[in-house]
């Protein structure tokens, strides 16, 4: 009888969790629907720049940009530090979302470690830096006031200070890590270089052909440039890592939610079964009562 | 020349503003005012900041702009600014 007093109190929790699981589903539906469009239409912006970059950029030129330019490695004199900026999301359940980029971002810090250099590690969102603190790791910077709606602006303040650091030779190389926006399902973990930049090919060779007047030059203009791409970068890494978060934890909760289902259904039968159980069982007692009385 | 028109995209870092024909274009360049017209030669240059003022069959829409580039290729004209802001109709 305890016992199914006990089921019926399981049944009630998991229906009560599945309650919850099921809003957040719902929430992040609505709200990964607006994160998408913030991604979508940053992607005119992305591509102007990259055109014209590509356009401008030679080799030539290349070798005149410090932030086009790789600087020596340790070995020769160079930079030791080396920079790693890691999003990840303010809150949890998510499923391995935030583990994801955590993963992604030890990975590479290993890599630059174990080709000398000293990692700065930049942590923006609570998950990130929460758990680089927990290994006791010092963070160079972290914030976690940047929510659901990333601005151009968050970019430009993250990115600023690792610029001029790069430009003063401080700074080996800079990488960011975020989620990759391939669709609400596939939300991957990806490594971008941010600097030195690497320069994008012009999409096809006829576009190189335009004679530009180009006021006032071609190198104050990429110098003008750069800076708008590099933040642009972090920008969209913001954004696709928003959308991600949204996306990754309407997968979750939906598992969560069907998950619960089939455990409510195995319970609520277990708990009919065992009632069955009792009742046949107190039949069988009550007729074995009067045999023996009759007997 | 007259009934040619032009492509112009102005494009912020979130979205693009406006995208449409117009018959010219006036935009805020680092160093002064240009202006743009139908059959314009390649042409790239740095934005300062000011107001971009786009103009067609319509009317005339203005932007206030900052930072970033123009860029005319084949009478399109793509204005890629750090900021774009509000948009006024005028007459």
């Amino acid at each position: 009888m305890a016992k199914g007093r006990q089921l019926k109190g399981r049944i009630r929790s998991v229906r009560n969790t599945r309650k919850i699981t099921r809003t957040m589903e719902l929430v992040s539906t609505s709200k990964l629907k607006r994160a998408q469009d913030r991604v979508v239409s940053a992607r005119p912006y992305a591509e102007a720049l990259r055109d014209v970059i590509g356009d401008l950029v030679t080799p030539e030129l290349a070798e005149r940009f410090p932030l086009l330019r790789a600087p020596r490695g340790p070995a020769e004199g160079g930079p030791r530090r080396a920079a790693v900026v890691l999003v990840t999301s303010n809150r949890g359940l998510a499923g391995a979302f935030n583990a994801n980029l955590i993963k992604e971002a030890r990975r590479r810090i290993e890599t630059l470690e174990a080709a000398g250099y000293q990692v700065d590690l930049h942590a923006v969102g609570k998950k990130g830096g929460g758990f680089f603190r927990y290994l006791g790791r010092k963070l160079a910077s972290e914030r976690q006031d940047i929510g659901d709606r990333p601005t151009p602006e968050h970019a430009r303040e993250i990115v600023a200070p690792l610029i001029a650091a790069y430009e003063a030779g401080e700074l080996a190389s800079v990488d960011l890590v975020h989620a990759h926006f391939q669709s609400a399902l596939q939300t991957p973990p990806v490594t971008v270089r941010l600097l030195p930049v690497e320069t994008p090919t012009p999409r096809s060779a006829q576009r190189r052909q335009h004679d530009y007047i180009i006021a006032p030059s071609a190198d104050a203009i990429l110098e003008g440039l750069l800076p708008l791409y590099i933040r642009n970068a972090v920008y969209r890494g913001l954004v696709e890592t928003a959308a991600g978060e949204h996306g990754a934890r309407r997968t979750a909760m939906k598992n969560a939610t069907d998950n619960a289902g089939d455990l409510i259904d195995i319970l609520t039968r277990t708990y009919n079964r065992q009632r069955q159980a009792q009742i046949t069982q107190e039949i069988a007692e009550i007729v074995g009562g009067a045999a023996a009385l009759q007997g | 020349m007259a009934d040619r028109t032009m492509r112009v995209t102005v494009i912020s870092p979130e979205a693009a503003m406006y995208d449409g024909d117009a018959d010219s274009v006036v935009a805020p360049a680092f160093d002064g005012d240009v202006g743009i017209l139908p059959g314009h030669a390649p042409f790239m240059t740095l934005l300062g900041h000011g107001i971009l003022t786009v103009r067609g069959g319509s009317g005339a829409r203005t932007f206030r702009v900052r930072g970033g580039f123009l860029q005319v290729v084949d009478d399109r004209v793509r204005v890629v600014a750090e900021s774009v802001q509000g948009e006024s109709h005028a007459a």
